[in-house]
């Protein structure tokens, strides 16, 4: 038996002016425990002001590449449209391989909210695109900030540059060549 | 004011941050999932902070330095609650341990953010936010294992069973702390402790367990079970095999 909890996709937003970025994944058993889990993997660096996470199971991803031939037509869809989170990895360069929020559109199926995706926010130069149902995501409250996300700004000592390891092991490695 | 009740009420309070901030510490690298691992740790680091500005707090008053009163300390010197020495035993053990605890903590401080005193209140405004998250993530805990599976409940009842009993010592008057109720500087344990039955009763009893009836009162904090002795030993050992005055 798999006894492994589902995966939850995470999003970030670090500042007022950034979108919600995906920060990387956790497990849960349910989705409020899915958004504890991931402030404690993920918050531990200041500049949190929400997050939201998503069921792995609900997020459709299309690279560009599977785009090309694609016919959202042949998908069947609900009779109902319902909002649709849309999110793009607009880079490839290292440090900055988020998929980021850029919208929302209407439709009635995950295939049919990636081709309006395309339509509405398509200008070239997107790696990959995935779209949520927007009832599937658990967002934090502005309420949460206080007990969530403030703490942990006052505790550099999580900070990696709190240790001054490099300095240290300059320090180190010159004593040894003397 | 009587410096002396303050003291040992600081003390107090900084001890049982201390002891249990340990205890959550032995689950880094063994907790049940590599998440909760993550959350667990913070937990613990959470506690041993609070426990810093607590013997900070003592500092201040008396001058007792903080690295003697850990790490050179014998076990009949120490003023935490036997509640919090006990051994971490099951994941059920801890988690119902840690949630019964943080409610303690909301309840008292909830009313030391008003204290008299102004590094009470200081201290209490910066814990307060972190034991808030504390509450939310061991009470969802508690509510998932004791509606879980069969021997996820089993476990947590046995659990609520060995600890309700104990916890009662957190809400034990200290000498003299009429003193520092009178003053403002304090809440009455008696109203705190009706304050935690009130909020832990109602989500235990949700949670499908049942609260167990009490006959015993609650322990001295002079009094120590044989585990608080062993957790010093081992927490002690590094810092006594240096010379006391070793800079680090």
């Amino acid at each position: 038996m798999d006894t492994q909890w589902p995966r939850y996709e995470v999003f970030e937003k670090e500042r007022p002016d950034w979108p919600h970025r995906n920060a990387g994944s956790v497990h849960a058993p349910d989705a409020e425990m899915a958004l504890e889990n991931a402030r404690d993997v993920f918050v531990r660096r200041p500049h949190c002001l929400s997050l939201w996470v998503a069921p792995a199971s609900e997020i459709f991803s299309m690279t560009a590449e599977q785009l090309a031939g694609f016919d959202w037509r042949s998908v069947p869809a609900g009779p109902d449209s319902e909002p649709y989170l849309v999110f793009q990895k607009q880079t490839q360069r290292a440090a900055e391989t988020f998929v980021v929020h850029v919208g929302e559109v209407e439709a009635r199926s995950h295939a049919e909210a990636m081709s309006h995706a395309v339509e509405k926010f398509g200008s070239g130069g997107v790696f990959v695109w995935w779209v949520c149902p927007a009832r599937a995501v658990t967002r934090s409250e502005e309420s949460d900030v206080s007990a969530m996300f403030a703490p942990s700004e006052s505790k550099p000592y999580r900070q990696p540059h709190f240790y001054k390891v490099i300095a240290q092991l300059r320090e180190i490695k010159s004593k040894a060549s003397e | 004011m009587n410096s002396a009740a303050l003291a040992a009420k600081l003390l107090a309070l900084a001890d049982d941050e201390y002891i249990l901030g340990h205890r959550d510490a032995e689950w880094t690298g063994h907790a049940p999932i590599l998440e909760e691992d993550i959350a667990f740790a913070n937990i613990a680091q959470d506690e041993i902070g609070h426990a810093v500005l607590w013997y900070n707090a003592l500092k201040d008053l008396n001058g007792d330095d903080p690295d003697r009163l850990v790490f050179f300390r014998e076990s009949s010197g120490w003023r935490n609650a036997q509640f919090v020495e006990l051994p971490k035993g099951d994941w059920a053990f801890t988690m119902v341990r840690q949630y019964l605890f943080d409610a303690a903590e909301l309840v008292r401080l909830a009313e030391t953010v008003n204290s008299a005193h102004r590094a009470v209140a200081e201290v209490s405004e910066k814990i307060r936010p972190e034991e808030m998250y504390h509450y939310r993530h061991t009470s969802n805990w508690v509510k998932r294992l004791g509606l879980g599976t069969e021997e996820s409940h089993r476990r947590m009842q046995a659990a609520l069973d060995s600890l309700w009993p104990r916890a009662l010592q957190l809400f034990a008057p200290l000498p003299n702390e009429d003193e520092l109720i009178a003053a403002g500087i304090f809440p009455a344990p008696d109203k705190l402790r009706a304050a935690w039955e009130g909020a832990t009763r109602s989500w235990l009893t949700d949670s499908g367990l049942t609260i167990p009836t009490i006959t015993a009162s609650a322990a001295d904090r002079e009094q120590h079970t044989e585990h608080l002795a062993a957790l010093l030993a081992e927490m002690q050992e590094v810092a006594r095999l240096e010379p006391p005055d070793v800079k680090w």
